[in-house]
């Protein structure tokens, strides 16, 4: 807990600008093309990307998870201390679970293991209408299935019309279509909800 | 009493068959809506409109004879063996091709469920009850105009509860009254994590940095009036983090400011603030080919 405020500590000093910087000159440029220059796998047109990996977590072990993937291949993630966790918010290592679903982008090593950069867990995206409104839940229809959305406050946001995310959910319409982002509870038909997408 | 009840049936079984025969014939969309229905898988594509149209007329037949009069029991035994028809589909539907539409009382796509069960199962009772009755249905209406109109208006009801395709027309807005009396959502309140990316993806600093960043949101808390979110990223082959400074309680992307704080020694090696960086010019107006810089053109250049 001290290491993590002294850590937060020294990158709001820096960003705030507070810090002293590198002469940045000495280590190059910021230009696009010479970050993009950065080695990495050659990937065919139409071939299965070797960076990304989807399924579902059968076993955790230190800092490696095993995944099973829709088509059934096996793969190693290995997280380290850059990765970023998303389970319906920046969240710890420590909250993935086995039987969780996840997308995982990385950069693919020698050893045929994916060290990840990015990893989103149970993440879902649906495209359906609002069937009802309860207290925090909301009934989505999608496909004739019923999804039931949980809005977890302090979470939860709305995007109306690709303007700014609020916390207010109470323009939404039912019977309305809806897009929503969010975080699936593994073997049910229930969601939290991160973000909805609507027109107001 | 159940003479009356009886009597009463083939009234309500044929406004059914002859509005589910309206929608099979007449509807604009009904020969889609035969081709999303389970006749696909048991009679081939080709045939499913045809057999949709066909199952239209003999419903059509079938009301018009229980509405109109004389009274006879046969007329409700077609209609009982139409019902019998009726489960039997939706039980191959339901088995079958779970995904495909009822497409019985409407051409709008409506998946089965345990409704369209109920409301097959309510007709087929309805049918078997008015092979008892024993005269047409207007008379015993005008001997009980008030009981026999409470009869009809009771199952009627019962009907539209079972019908999904109707849902729109009351449930939906009693669900909006209910929303609008009780306000269920109310009381959301902060300002989402989602709104502060999106407001530094809008920034100077983010449009130099973006490219160099590796992850989505490492972590993030509020410092003040600011929220600090974290990416990682690599700059120049070094893992570095990231940290934007976002105004947390207005839209003002230009006030945005990032440093790429180096994760091995915690130096800051760049630091950027939105502000300190030109906006973006306009590229010059493309020329017209064959028609040189006009007069206006030439002397902003020089």
């Amino acid at each position: 807990m001290d290491t993590t405020m002294n850590r937060r500590r020294l990158l709001t000093t820096a960003a705030l600008g507070g810090a002293s910087i590198v002469s940045a000159t000495a280590l190059g440029s910021l230009a696009p093309e010479d970050a993009l220059a950065a080695p990495s796998l050659a990937v065919e047109p139409g071939a299965v990307d070797p960076h990304f990996v989807e399924g579902r977590v059968t076993s955790i072990t230190g800092t490696m998870l095993l995944v099973t993937s829709s088509d059934s291949s096996l793969h190693s993630i290995r997280v380290t201390d850059g990765t970023s966790i998303w389970k319906l918010r920046p969240t710890t290592f420590d909250r993935i679970a086995v039987g969780d679903g996840l997308y995982a982008r990385g950069v693919r090593l020698p050893d045929s293991t994916l060290a990840a950069e990015s990893v989103w867990v149970n993440i879902v995206n649906v495209r359906a209408h609002l069937a009802a409104i309860g207290r925090n839940v909301l009934h989505l229809e999608h496909r004739g299935q019923r999804i039931v959305g949980h809005v977890v406050p302090g979470t939860t946001a709305a995007v109306y019309n690709n303007t700014p995310a609020v916390a207010d959910l109470s323009l939404l319409r039912i019977g309305r279509h809806v897009q929503v982002i969010g975080a699936w509870h593994p073997d049910t038909n229930e969601i939290d909800i991160a973000t909805v997408y609507a027109a107001a | 009493m159940i003479q009356v009840i009886a009597a009463l049936q083939p009234l309500l079984i044929g406004a059914v068959l002859i509005r589910a025969a309206a929608v099979k014939l007449a509807h604009r969309h009904a020969a889609d809506s035969a081709r999303r229905s389970a006749l696909v898988p048991l009679v081939g594509e080709r045939r499913a409109p045809v057999l949709y149209r066909a199952v239209g007329c003999a419903e059509f037949v079938v009301g018009a004879l229980l509405v109109l009069p004389p009274h006879a029991w046969p007329e409700a035994a077609a209609a009982s063996a139409l019902a019998v028809g009726f489960l039997g589909y939706l039980g191959y539907a339901h088995r079958a091709a779970p995904d495909s539409s009822c497409g019985c009382l409407a051409a709008a796509r409506t998946p089965v469920s345990w409704r369209g069960f109920a409301r097959a199962g309510a007709l087929l009772a309805a049918g078997l009850l008015a092979t008892l009755a024993t005269e047409h249905w207007l008379p015993t209406l005008a001997a009980h105009p008030r009981g026999g109109s409470a009869i009809l208006l009771a199952e009627a009801a019962v009907f539209v509860a079972l019908s999904p395709e109707l849902d729109r027309m009351w449930l939906l807005p009693l669900r909006r009254l209910r929303a609008r009396l009780t306000h269920p959502l109310a009381g959301g309140s902060g300002v989402p994590l989602h709104a502060t990316v999106q407001q530094l993806q809008q920034s100077a600093a983010y449009r130099r940095v973006g490219v160099l960043l590796r992850s989505d949101v490492t972590e993030h808390w509020e410092e003040g009036e600011l929220r600090l979110v974290c990416y990682a990223a690599r700059y120049q082959g070094r893992r570095v983090t990231a940290v934007f400074a976002v105004p947390r309680l207005r839209y003002e992307p230009d006030a945005v400011r990032v440093a790429l704080v180096d994760d091995a020694t915690g130096a800051t090696l760049l630091h950027i603030d939105s502000r300190d960086l030109d906006p973006p010019t306009d590229d010059p107006p493309a020329t017209v080919p064959g028609a040189g810089p006009g007069p206006v053109a030439v002397e902003a250049l020089g």
